[in-house]
């Protein structure tokens, strides 16, 4: 396998590659990444691939900004099963 | 209602709810683990006076004691979200939901991933998973394995699989890219951990300070650092070498390994296969904030932290009203420090509940918690401190801003 093939965002399948690309032609921010490639978009919320996304995206930023959390947290922070949410 | 609760059954969290709990605090404790003790569970090494620190034992005393003093636990079960309304903190769970006007998020750190070709095969695991198998579960995670990512964490875990029978047949860099940058850097790796050297759990990190004091010496030391390693208990340490893939057909069944440069560019041809049946990527811990996050409150990026913080006072009071943070959530530091935090944070929420004449207990343990960073054998960070201050600054910042705006808003009332 190579470099690029590799998956970042396991949820989404998004790959190394797909994130760069993405990254160099929009130079976008770390939400407009995510936003464009699905990547910490799945069920687990992005709970293992959110500092690659954020690094990935950091090096076409240009400032980051140091008073909010680059990418936004949102409930339910853990999976939920239909069940317990329905109540 | 409960008085006090604390989200987080770690060092931080334990000592909180004892502290409450001592001052009469009713005290609930939520962690999604099914046992006491974070990450505090897994840790086992030898301190430089010789005594043996024991994760699991010193969990179990701060558990027992706090169910002596009737805290109440809620083990496997995970917080979804935190509001607040009136003043009263909602806490939902799959199962209940809880309300208390005073909560503390001990919530800790995570692992960052170090992405490598291959890294979704079974059998490739965090470094952290691999020492909570092997010192909680008493799992091996395998018969022979490698660890991606050299740092004072990834050391010591290598240290206690060896404890445990578990070949480590190489602790090494990953492959430098975008994500992994500055870990997969030789040159940069040795210098953070010369840093850490006087205090680091590792005889080689010890070693390789004395021998290298400037810049210049550690640039030798990387260009002529011997290509097989350097051995610690047995263990290869090679900074000069790199994973470059882990494959396998349906598991893992080994890594390609290839010699690098000092700036980390693989040297081709280079590349020898390292048969070993698990992996362990170790990026390092950044502090887990989801909570905090949800409840709006107020952050600011700080690396030497390791990463985005809640705002926070050495009071570990954050900007809301009734909301606390301890231990690895305010930055990465060992678990004596976060314990001590945790004693801070519970005296506050003590004091919030509306116990008296506890302001020379809490500077006190404002100042036992310097000490305790002092004189602490591990540190993640080597500007730890500066970090510290930063964040009290923007502390006081973001307070004297409010006020401002609290000024101008009265101002315009008025007009």
């Amino acid at each position: 396998m190579k470099e690029d093939e590799m998956i970042i965002c396991r949820c989404e399948e998004v790959s190394y590659e797909e994130l760069k690309t993405t990254a160099a032609k929009y130079k976008c921010s770390a939400r407009e990444l995510k936003l464009r490639t699905r990547a910490g978009m799945g069920y687990c919320g992005g709970r293992s691939c959110r500092t690659m996304v954020d690094k990935i995206a950091a090096t076409s930023a240009n400032d980051r900004n140091r008073t909010c959390v680059s990418l936004k947290y949102q409930p339910p922070i853990r999976p939920i099963s239909f069940k317990n949410l329905g109540g | 209602m409960d008085n006090a609760i604390i989200i987080g059954a770690g060092p931080a969290g334990l000592t909180a709810a004892v502290t409450c709990a001592e001052k009469g605090l009713d005290v609930v404790v939520i962690d999604e683990y099914m046992r006491a003790g974070g990450r505090l569970l897994g840790q086992l090494y030898e301190e430089p006076n010789g005594n043996w620190w024991n994760g699991i034992k010193e969990s179990t005393k701060l558990y027992k004691k706090a169910v002596d003093l009737g805290v109440n636990f809620h083990l496997n079960t995970a917080v979804n979200n935190i509001e607040n309304s009136n003043g009263i903190w909602t806490i939902y769970t799959e199962r209940e939901t809880f309300h208390t006007p005073s909560l503390l998020l001990a919530t800790g750190a995570a692992e960052a991933p170090v992405p490598v070709p291959g890294w979704t095969l079974p059998g490739v695991m965090s470094v952290g998973a691999a020492q909570v198998m092997t010192n909680v579960h008493r799992v091996k995670p395998g018969e022979r394995g490698v660890i991606i990512g050299v740092n004072v964490l990834s050391a010591a875990i290598a240290m206690e699989l060896q404890l445990a029978g578990v070949e480590v047949a190489s602790l090494t860099l990953p492959k430098t890219n975008q994500m992994t940058q500055d870990a997969g850097k030789p040159k940069e790796v040795l210098d953070s951990l010369l840093h850490v050297s006087h205090m680091a759990p590792s005889p080689f990190v010890r070693y390789g300070s004395k021998l290298m004091k400037n810049d210049f010496m550690k640039k030798l030391g990387v260009n002529f650092y011997p290509k097989k390693g350097v051995k610690m208990w047995d263990i290869p340490i090679q900074l000069r070498k790199a994973v470059t893939k882990i494959y396998g057909e349906d598991e893992v069944e080994g890594v390609t390994l290839a010699t690098i440069n000092a700036d980390g560019e693989v040297v081709s041809g280079s590349e020898e296969h390292i048969p070993v049946d698990f992996v362990c990527i170790a990026g390092g811990l950044y502090p887990l904030a989801e909570l905090a996050a949800v409840a709006g409150c107020p952050f600011y990026l700080v690396e030497e932290l390791g990463g985005y913080v809640p705002l926070h006072n050495e009071r570990m009071e954050s900007p809301l009203e009734g909301l606390y943070v301890a231990g690895n959530i305010t930055g990465i530091e060992g678990a004596k420090v976060a314990a001590a935090q945790g004693r801070t944070a519970g005296l506050s929420m003590a004091h919030h509940a509306g116990m008296d004449e506890l302001d020379g207990e809490i500077k006190n343990s404002i100042e036992w918690t310097e000490q305790t960073r002092d004189n602490a054998h591990i540190q993640f960070h080597p500007e730890i401190e500066t970090g510290r201050k930063k964040i009290l600054q923007q502390w006081d910042a973001y307070q004297s801003n409010k006020k401002r705006s609290v000024v101008s808003n009265s101002r315009g009332g008025i007009t």
